[in-house]
């Protein structure tokens, strides 16, 4: 019955089992994929508001004070907000929703061999907030003096008074959305903990469970012990906003510098809580199509849960001139060189395992090499803005933000795509098309380079991040750097284009593209158990046992080269 | 947990209650016989504040039955005890005192921004190095 074909181009085209009402089938579904596939469409649409917001500021920096395409003329205040909330949706309302959200609660389940979340309901519920948490965004950018324009970091005291930051309704909005968001993660995060914890399919020990599963696992859990801070923070700055406390305003005895460990503290792990489960998608995609071992599975466990450690260790390296004390300077710089270890650990693992595969070159291998490789130059230019001497000179320039978008990009973009593309044939029934999904591959990934090298030259030359027009400071106005920034706009442009063929790829493969079997790609992990795409309660009747590991490849004296973990040991004694 | 036994809860109340007592008559007693010096200090210290301690114990033990739960419940919650003091310690330097000697606000907050108070290095000495080159 699952052949039925249900795929709908607007959403989340799926099997349906006993007829339900469209409503109470995708809008209020407490089916654990239903939930994932809401959070992934709400997390592209917002992907595109915030690349629409990035290629307007991106015009008026290239092009400063003309009219841009499909926008019209950027005020410097306009300029904040899109800035701001360029920030805001990528990190919170695209990252967050597409790597924890999205995948979390599709692929936990199924790579755990069981029916569906224990709290489907709360899960539900999740979702439900993390919408009202978008909406209260899209609206705080409509109301009267637009939206919040204090960066996403909303850094006190300009972010504490109306008077300062001229947004007297959008600012409260903003941070209502985000407290909400947060809300709505912790409560995803129970969900995926516990699950995790408790419904694993029978036979599958703690090192059986998939590397992405774990990740998104550990995740959860720094989400959970660093957000305390952030969200007694954001009650204290909306305060300072709404009723006239003064926490964060110096004039009447608060401190600015509060805001920014409360932020940090929650902010720093916040980095490595997206970035673990991209760490995870690239491991399930290079074992896959590498067909080789994970190299060193409990190493990059123990290495992730060490980073997830020391990551509550560095959060004032974002303040290194922010006035904190010197000697936390230096222990902050000792933190944030030592958090380079676990992460080096993990790409060397990855890197070791591709060390003699017999690699597949297609799409989704294709993002998860290339988010190796970008990743690598974000984390090495990070070693040196976490020395606090250089950090101090580079700090606010455009070399910082080249810095976080070769982290960022690689995680949320190009990890995002790898995911897509790999786990597509599950989600929906149906292959991508890989031709289209190499064009856009490479669309993706040269423009990209060709956006955030040139910020790097331009940060070391001393661009500093806030600005709305260079052209009003004569050191930063001179033809080459202006050529620089040109560029840099224009490669967006072309990157944004080359979207294009994603999209319509999607939309098409949905409806047209060719029908999956179970295991189009000879993986070895739960999920490819479950028909393509899986029926509400993923497995039928009989939930799948699990005999060993999720990344038994190319083992010796087998016929094939993979060992799915739920084949009983005697039907391998066939060869 | 459906095995354990429910402990008394009015017993832990009689017990926190006496507790209480004590925690209060520890700093009336040092009070009433005029005891001075260390000795105070000690005394008020393990009255109010050890037993403090010990009532925040059967507190959550038994009323937020972490003595019933698998063994990981307290060290989440330990775990969490920690990360708070990490980041009290991380940031009382910067919030409590301005130029990292004392933990106490003994003067004004000036309104400047502190940062301009440190010592200017000697600029002199690189040149000197390679004027010796």
């Amino acid at each position: 019955m699952a052949e039925v074909a249900t795929q709908t181009a607007h959403q989340d085209g799926h099997h349906d089992h006993e007829e339900p009402s469209f409503w109470s089938k995708y809008v209020f579904s407490t089916d654990h994929k239903i939930i994932g596939f809401q959070y992934l469409f709400t997390g592209l649409a917002m992907a595109i508001i915030g690349g629409f917001f990035s290629y307007v500021f991106r015009m008026q920096l290239a092009f400063p004070g003309s009219s841009v395409p499909f926008y019209g003329v950027v005020s410097p205040a306009a300029y904040n907000m899109l800035i701001t909330n360029h920030g805001t949706i990528m990190i919170f309302w695209v990252a967050m929703p597409v790597l924890i959200a999205a995948l979390g609660n599709f692929l936990i389940p199924l790579m755990i061999g069981c029916d569906d979340m224990v709290f489907p309901k709360l899960n539900r519920l999740s979702y439900q907030i993390f919408l009202l948490s978008t909406i209260v965004l899209i609206a705080s950018f409509f109301v009267p003096q637009g939206g919040f324009g204090g960066a996403w970091t909303s850094y006190t005291p300009l972010s504490a008074k109306a008077e300062y930051n001229g947004t007297p309704f959008g600012a409260p909005l903003w941070l209502l959305a985000v407290t909400l968001e947060i809300v709505a993660f912790l409560i995803g995060g129970i969900n995926f903990i516990t699950t995790t914890m408790n419904a694993r399919a029978k036979g599958m020990k703690l090192y059986d469970i998939p590397m992405v599963v774990w990740m998104i696992v550990i995740a959860s859990i720094l989400f959970m012990a660093s957000v305390g801070p952030l969200v007694a923070g954001a009650v204290m700055l909306f305060f300072d906003q709404v009723l006239g406390t003064s926490f964060f305003d110096p004039a009447a005895g608060g401190d600015p510098v509060l805001w920014q460990h409360l932020f940090w503290f929650f902010g720093h792990p916040e980095v490595y809580v997206v970035l673990l489960p991209a760490m995870g998608v690239v491991a399930e995609i290079m074992c896959t199509f590498a067909r080789k071992k994970l190299f060193g599975y409990k190493m990059i466990l123990y290495s992730s849960v060490g980073l997830g450690i020391l990551s509550f260790f560095v959060w004032a390296h974002h303040q290194f001139i922010s006035g904190v004390d010197p000697r936390a300077a230096y222990l902050f710089t000792t933190t944030t060189l030592l958090i380079s270890i676990p992460v080096a650990i993990m790409l060397f693992a990855f890197i070791a395992t591709l060390w003699g595969g017999s690699i597949k070159f297609n799409t989704p291998m294709l993002f998860a090499m290339a988010f190796l490789g970008e990743f690598l130059i974000g984390g090495v230019t990070g070693i040196w803005l976490g020395s606090s001497g250089v950090d101090v000179y580079l700090h606010d320039t455009y070399f910082v933000l080249a810095h976080f978008h070769y982290t960022f990009v690689p995680i949320a973009v190009i990890a995002v795509f790898a995911a897509i593309y790999y786990w597509f044939p599950k989600m929906f029934g149906r292959m991508m098309n890989d031709t289209w999904g190499k064009i856009h591959f490479w669309g993706t990934i040269i423009p990209f380079n060709g956006i955030f090298l040139p910020l790097f030259v331009l940060g070391a030359s001393g661009q500093h991040r806030r600005i709305y027009n260079f052209q009003n400071f004569p050191d930063l106005a001179s033809e080459n750097f202006q050529d620089l920034r040109i560029f840099a706009t224009g490669s967006l442009i072309v990157l944004i284009l080359f979207q294009i063929p994603f999209f319509v790829n999607f939309i098409v493969s949905l409806k047209r593209g060719e029908k999956a079997s179970r295991n189009p790609w000879k993986s070895n992990t739960l999920e490819w158990v479950a028909p393509s795409p899986p029926p509400h309660g993923n497995f039928g009747d009989e939930l799948p046992v699990v005999y060993r590991g999720p990344y038994e490849y190319s083992v010796e004296d087998r016929e094939e080269d993979y060992w799915p973990q739920n084949q009983p040991p005697q039907a391998a004694a066939r060869s | 947990m459906a095995g354990h036994k429910h402990p008394s809860y009015f017993k832990i109340y009689i017990i926190l209650l006496i507790l209480f007592v004590i925690s209060v008559a520890g700093p009336e007693i040092a009070d009433i016989f005029h005891i001075e010096g260390a000795t105070r200090l000690i005394l008020i210290l393990v009255t109010a504040f050890g037993i403090a301690i010990v009532k925040a114990y059967y507190v959550l033990a038994y009323f937020m039955h972490l003595k019933f739960e698998k063994i990981y419940a307290p060290y989440i919650l330990l775990s969490m005890v920690a990360l708070m003091a990490v980041f009290f310690f991380g940031v009382a330097i910067d919030i409590m005192k301005d130029d990292g000697h004392h933990w106490e606000k003994t003067y004004e907050e000036p309104l400047v921004a502190p940062g301009e108070s440190g010592h200017h290095e000697d600029a002199g000495h690189a040149a000197e190095v390679t004027a010796h080159h």
